[in-house]
């Protein structure tokens, strides 16, 4: 049994022409006099449209996350978009991938969103944490050097305010506050299901082990993914349990076609626009000083892994960066990908890069109607897609 | 010159100590990219002084404490160096992140303080004037806007580029992101306890100064009681070590040996 994730970056796709060679990244510095609001609410209705299609399309859940003053992904507040999606689909998941718990001034507003949105859900949240990428350090002042004990510390807030009967009083190095006692709180007891998509440190891979939420792999070559996962459940039997593959997630840009052939020739720009431009992060932004364990950067150095900016779409392909194809061969390559990460949640979709909304819908109705019944246990005809 | 490299134990932090010359006692606290460095200038100063030159906790070869989150940290740190050393009172020559801690130093222990020698010290924050942002640039050009004549940047640049060279590197501005990411290269409090500092004090900075630019000097010295200031023509912000020279002569004048 697999559970399907319908997720969206939001991306700014209006880049000038001459992005690559005019602007070193398309965070932190990219001027945001680029970014045009009109155009912007236009976007931003066709994006929920997407995310609402996807739940009569049978999707299990649709995703929202975080990211800051950037073209990549223009949703500061996934708690705000939850909330508009609380209101037009019934019965989906709304999963929040993540809220970036280390940057906010006071993690108990994250408690209180979450709480109100899965008040107002009727239950239906799931509530991602994560650190937030470096370059959001830069983006919102916070100092990266703090940034894993904050994401600890807001993690045990938020988690007490959520279960604890309040008032109490939480006294942290970074956040401290005498009367936590949040109003309202969330409907699924003893909470929202707390999700962390990463791009795997140990540390986080044997603090989510250890809590047992479910891990979610995201955008990382598939031999890395494969690798993460299979930490996570050698952590859970360290912990004294097996991981089920409901805690076992992977999260990949998708584009399905009519034929390899198409699909391929599709998606293969909106995908470079992913990588090329969304994803253009100079080491410096990318890592400040501290966001980084200096074991993970020499890891990362020894390795010598081509940034992914700089892969060609045949290379993203090889690696698994990405998953495109027609209905069979995505179904297939999902089968295989089930049976060797044992995953039970697959996050994938949606409008990528500079996609235009009626290619992401076709994809989404093609993975919908031929790929998803074939992990499903019941027979796909009581889930037949709508327009 | 000869210079002696030993590792002394203040407190729970092994800290690494070059000293070199006789004479009175002289801190040499250094700039944040020249850790664990025996400049030409240490030098020339060491010719008429007793330099003490360490590496401060979290630079060079000094150990990085859990507890370092600040200049106030320092300065504690370096109090307690002077008393391991039986040193009562002490110059100051400190450039840049040096000169804020040499600075927050003779702001808290006044007593403790002869005279003081400030090179384009960090520390404090002038309206309108852009400081140029180490954590936001590649690091190739960082270490090439620390001088007004690009080619002076060689003496302070890795002689090769391996794993090692980039951790370390990044554990040393991780280090100054601790004490500085934000407020970024200045402490708020600071500006208004300048006038705390009791001990006649020389600041020196670069005309061409791309870091911490020219109208900074003239914050300071407004702002420290017995300052006087002088600005060194063609060169930038590593003061010492773009006019090595000069800044010698000067410091030791002032200094009065």
């Amino acid at each position: 049994m697999m559970q399907f994730f319908y997720f969206h970056l939001m991306p700014w796709p209006h880049l000038p022409r001459d992005f690559e060679q005019a602007y070193d990244s398309a965070w932190v510095t990219l001027p945001n006099q680029l970014y045009d609001p009109k155009r912007g609410h236009r976007l931003y209705n066709e994006y929920l449209d997407e995310l609402e299609h996807a739940e009569r399309l049978g999707f299990d859940g649709v995703c929202v996350n975080e990211h800051h003053q950037n073209a990549y992904g223009t949703m500061p507040s996934p708690n705000l978009m939850a909330a508009a999606l609380a209101r037009r689909t019934t019965r989906a998941k709304l999963a929040i991938l993540g809220n970036a718990i280390g940057l906010r001034d006071h993690p108990l507003r994250v408690a209180e969103e979450i709480a109100m949105l899965d008040v107002l859900s009727g239950g239906r949240v799931i509530s991602g944490f994560v650190r937030g990428i470096g370059c959001e350090h830069l983006s919102l002042g916070i100092n990266p050097t703090h940034s894993r004990e904050r994401f600890y510390e807001a993690h045990d807030l938020i988690l007490r305010a959520w279960t604890e009967p309040g008032p109490f009083t939480f006294e942290g190095d970074h956040f401290r506050v005498r009367y936590a006692n949040i109003w309202p709180r969330p409907l699924q007891q003893p909470h929202p299901p707390v999700w962390l998509p990463s791009q795997g440190s140990p540390e986080t891979i044997a603090f989510g082990a250890r809590h047992r939420y479910p891990f979610v792999s995201v955008f990382t070559p598939y031999a890395n993914a494969r690798r993460l996962l299979r930490e996570y459940q050698d952590e859970a039997e360290r912990q004294g349990y097996r991981a089920t593959p409901q805690q076992l997630g992977f999260a990949v840009p998708l584009y399905v076609g009519r034929s390899d052939a198409e699909a391929r020739r599709d998606a293969k720009p909106h995908l470079l626009w992913l990588f090329r431009r969304g994803l253009k992060i100079p080491p410096h932004f990318l890592a400040p000083p501290g966001y980084l364990s200096e074991d993970t950067l020499r890891r990362f150095l020894l390795a010598d892994i081509k940034p992914p900016s700089e892969l060609s779409f045949e290379e993203l392909e090889r690696d698994g960066y990405i998953l495109v194809g027609s209905a069979a061969t995505v179904r297939d390559r999902l089968k295989e990908i089930q049976r060797e990460l044992n995953i039970g949640l697959f996050v994938g979709g949606g409008r990528i890069g500079d996609m235009s909304h009626d290619k992401a819908m076709r994809s989404a109705e093609l993975f919908a109607r031929e790929v998803m019944p074939h992990f499903r246990r019941r027979p796909p005809a009581a889930r037949k897609a709508v327009r | 010159m000869a210079y002696r490299s030993d590792v002394v134990q203040v407190r729970d932090v092994r800290t690494h100590l070059q000293r070199g010359g006789r004479g009175s006692p002289l801190l040499v606290l250094h700039p944040e990219f020249t850790a664990h460095t025996w400049a030409p200038y240490h030098d020339a100063l060491a010719a008429r002084f007793h330099v003490l030159a360490p590496d401060h906790p979290g630079f060079g070869s000094s150990q990085r404490p859990a507890w370092l989150e600040s200049i106030d940290d320092l300065v504690f740190h370096y109090v307690d160096l002077l008393d391991h050393l039986e040193i009562a009172r002490v110059s100051i020559v400190g450039t840049s992140l040096g000169g804020w801690i040499g600075a927050a130093f003779a702001v808290a222990h006044p007593e403790r303080v002869e005279r003081l020698v400030l090179a384009a010290p960090a520390g404090i924050k002038v309206d309108g004037v852009a400081r140029y942002d180490y954590f936001a640039n590649p690091v190739e050009d960082v270490l090439v806007h620390l001088f007004h004549d690009p080619t002076r940047a060689a003496q302070i640049l890795p002689t090769e580029y391996g794993a090692e060279v980039l951790v370390r590197g990044y554990h040393e501005l991780t280090t100054l992101a601790r004490l500085s990411w934000n407020p970024y290269l200045y402490d708020p409090t600071l500006t208004r306890r300048l006038a705390r500092i009791n001990a006649p004090t020389l600041i020196v900075w670069g005309a061409e100064d791309r870091v911490l630019p020219p109208p900074h000097a003239d914050a300071w010295v407004a702002r420290v009681p017995h300052a006087m200031l002088k600005i060194l023509p063609a060169c930038g912000h590593l003061v010492p070590f773009e006019q090595a020279g000069a800044f010698a002569a000067l410091a030791i004048e002032f200094l009065g040996a």
